[in-house]
């Protein structure tokens, strides 16, 4: 097994770690750098709870090789918990009953926040299609989709 | 005075007024909600420690055969690799299971499923694991195999167990079912068929065990932490108190996690754990956790039913057939629940059912949202449907005539009381759908596209009832600082039914649930509380941590009077302030009370313990009242139907629950929303298909679960509170029941959008295109077409 060091640019923090070649950005993230917001639930890129920016773009993190990410920048729930959209919606998370086992959430609020960053006022066709490529198997999406499209609100405490 | 502090006393004396309703019915934010949306790392793969190794389970490769040999030796070869655990490596009993002990951890000789686990491999790391057990050969002698539960009842079957092949049998008896077909107008058999469903829990099956003063220490994914401590001490040959067992927050659950497979994981890691004195990982990949757990049983259920020309249901006789695969698991009491909900919420003066729980070399299927009410409501509400339209008499007419109202009795012969709320939800869903206008103008439709509304109606019984004794224990600690510390043996595991019963003890003792902690679900030091099935905790242990949470205050009472010189029974607690219900400005704060019993030496610890009254029936004929109390529910669904295609989509639904009190009506909504979605998913797309005893699609790519672009567009969800006997201010419960009714009435609004009657779960499009082609072709029974 080939292994090589990958430097990328972790919830802003550069970090260099040592992987093997079958590795993928969730290994990096879960188990190099201790990032366990990042779930997974499938490995396949179907289920999309592992879902994280890199280079502002939203990926499922078990679709792509630690080695293709040399250079890149990663952003993950734990490096937005100071960021003010991020907290807004984590509050309309809370009040909205929208995290039941959890396990999807922070995938969800990461799709969320990138939404939130396009569109102040998204429709709920705009969020359901923000949202589906995550699955979610207990809330039928409907109390998440409140939450974002208060949560996007500008304005709004 | 100033304007805050009489706002404030103010506030007070409102929520004096509300005396035990304090904080029932409020959205209040729930205890676990901060650590889920700030990404904690609590679940059982974020806790493995440094230095933890891994064990892969792997399974038969064949439906039905005996074992002739296993060879290991490249698996033990491959790099990383520690070893191979077989059977042999079973200091105790090599048994996993929920019920009859039908099931193996390792198969030893025979495997009668390809879900049967052979053993583990235990590596270094994970990719090493899962790479030697693909390494395995195993031997096998290849036996005959059934995968069809008819042809598994018959007397010259192959005996896929030595005791045969039926796991449990049920019957109901009520009325003379022959008088009632001779004085019905209208005899209508038919055959209806349901398909395996999988549970999809987001997180799958983990157990992460770790070696702790000559015993071991498990902490897993699960429903029944104290089922898991018996099962893996029997395996291990430990005393149970030598197997500690956590469960660590649960990433979904839905019936599988309180069954077998729990065990499985954790076991294999203690097995291991104990072998090589380090912590070792037992997680199933998502293509093993829809292999091996259990699934929703697929059932084949007849009914015949006779009913007068003026639509009054007269006669019911039934035959349910479930196919529980190779091992019984929790299905044995799924059977019984399914028999005992066989008419559903109606009344039938004549009753005959028979059902069977059958084995085969299918996987195996168990407990899963719903527990057998999915299939029974599906069979009972189609033929339902299909009755009226025999009748010429519109389907809801028909409901309304025969269901069970206060007065009326079930099929156990129990007389429904005033907490029967299914009227109260027909009414709203009715109105919200706006049904009889809809109807009319839908009757006479031309075009392809057609729209069609489907109605079903729910009784779910609550508590365990026919499933075992159904209690619930609590112990409830007030720290010092006034913290109120929270520890059971029932488990949270996504519905939010723990922060509900919690929700419960704050209302009696009148502090805020912020100021409530929960302790992680501990064998060491929580007692057990039976499973944690059957939507049972806000019922059950929402009654037991009202217990606690009263006799603790019945402690704090008498203290606050003497320090307040107010009357006992003038002292009231609310916002976590101490007051005279009088003069609300006669105050200390609790945390002031609190010290002051810490310095008196007044012990704050006490354990709320609640049975349910017990529920008798008669094994003979099924009578009896085998359920304290009912939840009901109502649903409308509205499709649309491309008839040249079969593409349908479900454009409104309408639902509605009784359920008693809602503790916190954000929660029960939440589960109204996810269980039927969830069962529009069994209506419409979900089928874990087998072929000749393999599943096909077990992954998320072909096993289809609703995204969030499957979602009808307008959901109306209705919540209606008739209080019931049995909970806490009268709640019912909730987390199961509205999984039950999208399926029957995704049917029926597609039948009566189209004039197909698709009689077997999945509703797919092909399905619907098919029966349309049948109809057009047939010059009987063809729609109007344009």
């Amino acid at each position: 097994m080939a292994k090589r060091v990958v430097t990328m640019n972790v919830n802003g923090t550069v970090h260099s770690v040592q992987v093997n070649s079958p590795d993928r950005l969730i290994d990096v993230l879960r188990d190099h750098l201790g990032l366990k917001s990042v779930k997974e639930g499938c490995g396949t890129g179907d289920c999309g709870i592992c879902a994280v920016l890199v280079d502002g773009k939203l990926v499922n993190s078990c679709l792509m090789l630690a080695g293709q990410c040399d250079g890149r920048r990663a952003m993950t729930l734990e490096g937005l918990l100071d960021d003010p959209t991020m907290k807004k919606l984590q509050a309309s998370f809370v009040a909205n009953s929208a995290a039941q086992c959890g396990f999807c959430t922070p995938a969800m609020l990461m799709a969320s926040w990138d939404l939130a960053r396009r569109s102040n006022g998204p429709s709920t066709d705009e969020i359901k299609i923000a949202i589906s490529g995550i699955l979610c198997r207990c809330t039928g999406y409907y109390q998440i989709i409140d939450s974002i499209r208060q949560g996007c609100r500008e304005g709004e405490p | 005075m100033s304007e805050q502090v009489s706002l404030l006393l103010e506030s007070l004396r409102e929520k004096a007024e509300r005396g035990s309703l304090l904080y029932i019915g409020e959205n209040i934010a729930r205890i676990d909600s901060l650590e889920k949306v700030l990404g904690k790392p609590v679940y059982t793969s974020d806790l493995i420690p440094k230095g933890t190794i891994y064990a892969k389970l792997f399974h038969s490769s064949v439906p039905h055969g005996k074992i002739k040999g296993m060879e290991l030796g490249t698996a033990k070869a491959h790099p990383g690799v520690l070893g191979v655990l077989t059977w042999r490596d079973i200091p105790g009993l090599n048994e996993s299971s929920a019920v009859l002990p039908d099931r193996q951890l390792f198969a030893e000789s025979i495997v009668r499923s390809t879900a049967d686990i052979l053993g583990a491999v235990v590596a270094e790391t994970l990719a090493s694991a899962a790479d030697a057990a693909a390494r395995i050969k195993v031997d096998y002698e290849s036996l005959p195999a059934i995968f069809d539960p008819l042809e598994s009842l018959r007397p010259d079957a192959l005996r896929i167990h030595p005791k045969g092949n039926i796991a449990r049998q049920m019957k109901i008896r009520k009325g003379d079912v022959q008088d009632g077909f001779s004085k019905s107008d209208v005899i209508l058999e038919k055959t209806y068929r349901t398909q395996f469903q999988d549970a999809t829990p987001l997180e799958p099956e983990m157990g992460l065990a770790i070696p702790e003063d000559g015993g071991i220490k498990v902490i897993g994914s699960m429903q029944s932490p104290h089922h898991t401590q018996a099962a893996v001490a029997k395996v291990l040959k430990l005393p149970p108190e030598k197997v500690r067992v956590i469960q660590a927050v649960t990433g979904g659950a839905f019936g599988p996690k309180s069954d077998e497979t729990p065990f499985d994981v954790c076991s294999t890691a203690a097995l291991a754990a104990m072998k090589y004195r380090r912590p070792v990982f037992c997680g199933l990949d998502r293509e093993d956790s829809m292999v091996m757990h259990t699934k929703r049983h697929p059932f084949v259920i007849s009914h015949k039913t006779g009913v007068t020309s003026d639509g009054r249901l007269l006669a019911d006789e039934s035959r349910i057939v479930g196919d529980t695969g190779a091992y019984a698991s929790l299905g044995v009491f799924v059977i019984v629940r399914a028999t005992f909900h066989t008419i559903g919420a109606y009344e039938v003066p004549n009753v005959k059912a028979d059902s069977y729980l059958v084995y085969t070399n299918n996987t195996y299927t168990g407990s899963l949202r719903g527990f057998g009410g999915p299939q029974a409501i599906f069979a009972i509400e189609s033929q339902i449907e299909e009755l009226a339209r025999k009748l010429g008499m519109d389907p809801l007419e028909f409901r309304l005539k025969n269901m069970l109202v206060p007065g009326k009795k079930s099929a156990t012969g129990a007389l429904m009381d005033a907490s029967c709320g299914l009227p109260q939800c027909v009414e709203k869903v009715v109105t919200s759908s706006d049904y009889w206008r809809k109807v009319a103008q839908y009757r006479n439709q031309t075009g392809n596209i057609r729209r069609g509304l489907g109605t079903a109606l729910l009784m779910h019984g609550n508590s365990l009832g026919p499933e075992g004794n159904d209690y619930g224990a609590v112990h409830m600690e007030i720290e010092s600082d006034g913290t109120i510390s929270v520890g059971t043996g029932l488990t949270e595991y996504g519905t939010g039914a723990v922060s509900g019963m919690m929700q419960v003890a704050s209302s009696v003792l009148g502090v805020p649930l912020a100021r409530f902690k929960l302790e992680r679900p501990d064998t060491s030091k929580h007692r057990e509380s039976g499973p944690t099935v059957a939507s049972r905790v806000v019922v059950i242990g929402g009654n037991a941590a009202f217990k606690a949470a009263e006799q603790l205050k019945n402690r704090l009472v008498p203290l606050a009077g003497e320090l307040l010189k107010v009357r006992r029974e003038d002292i009231v607690i609310a916002d976590g302030v101490v007051f005279d219900r009088h003069s609300p400005s006669v105050s200390i704060s609790w945390d002031i009370l609190i010290s002051e019993a810490y310095r008196r030496g007044i012990g704050l610890r006490e354990d709320g313990f609640f049975m349910a009254p017990a529920a008798p029936w008669d094994l003979k004929t099924g009578q009896g009242t085998p359920y304290v109390q009912y939840t009901w529910g109502a649903l409308v669904v509205e499709v649309e139907v491309d008839t040249d295609t079969g593409y349908y989509n479900v454009i409104g639904v309408h639902a509605a629950y009784d359920v008693g009190k809602a503790v916190n009506p954000g929660g029960v909504l939440g589960q109204i929303y996810g269980g039927t979605v969830q069962g529009l998913g069994y209506a419409m797309m979900e089928e874990l298909l087998h072929k000749d005893g393999f599943v096909v699609n077990p992954n998320l790519a072909d096993y289809y679960i609703p995204t969030s672009m499957d979602i009808p567009s307008e959901f109306k969800a209705f919540i209606v509170e008739v209080p019931g006997p049995l909970g806490p201010f009268g709640a019912k419960i909730i987390a199961e029941p509205p999984i039950v009714l999208p399926a029957p009435a995704v049917r029926n609004a597609v039948l009566n959008a189209t004039g197909v009657s698709v009689d077997d779960l999945p509703v797919t499009s092909e399905k619907v295109l098919m029966g349309a082609a049948l109809k057009r072709s047939s010059p009987i029974q063809g729609p109007p077409r344009a």
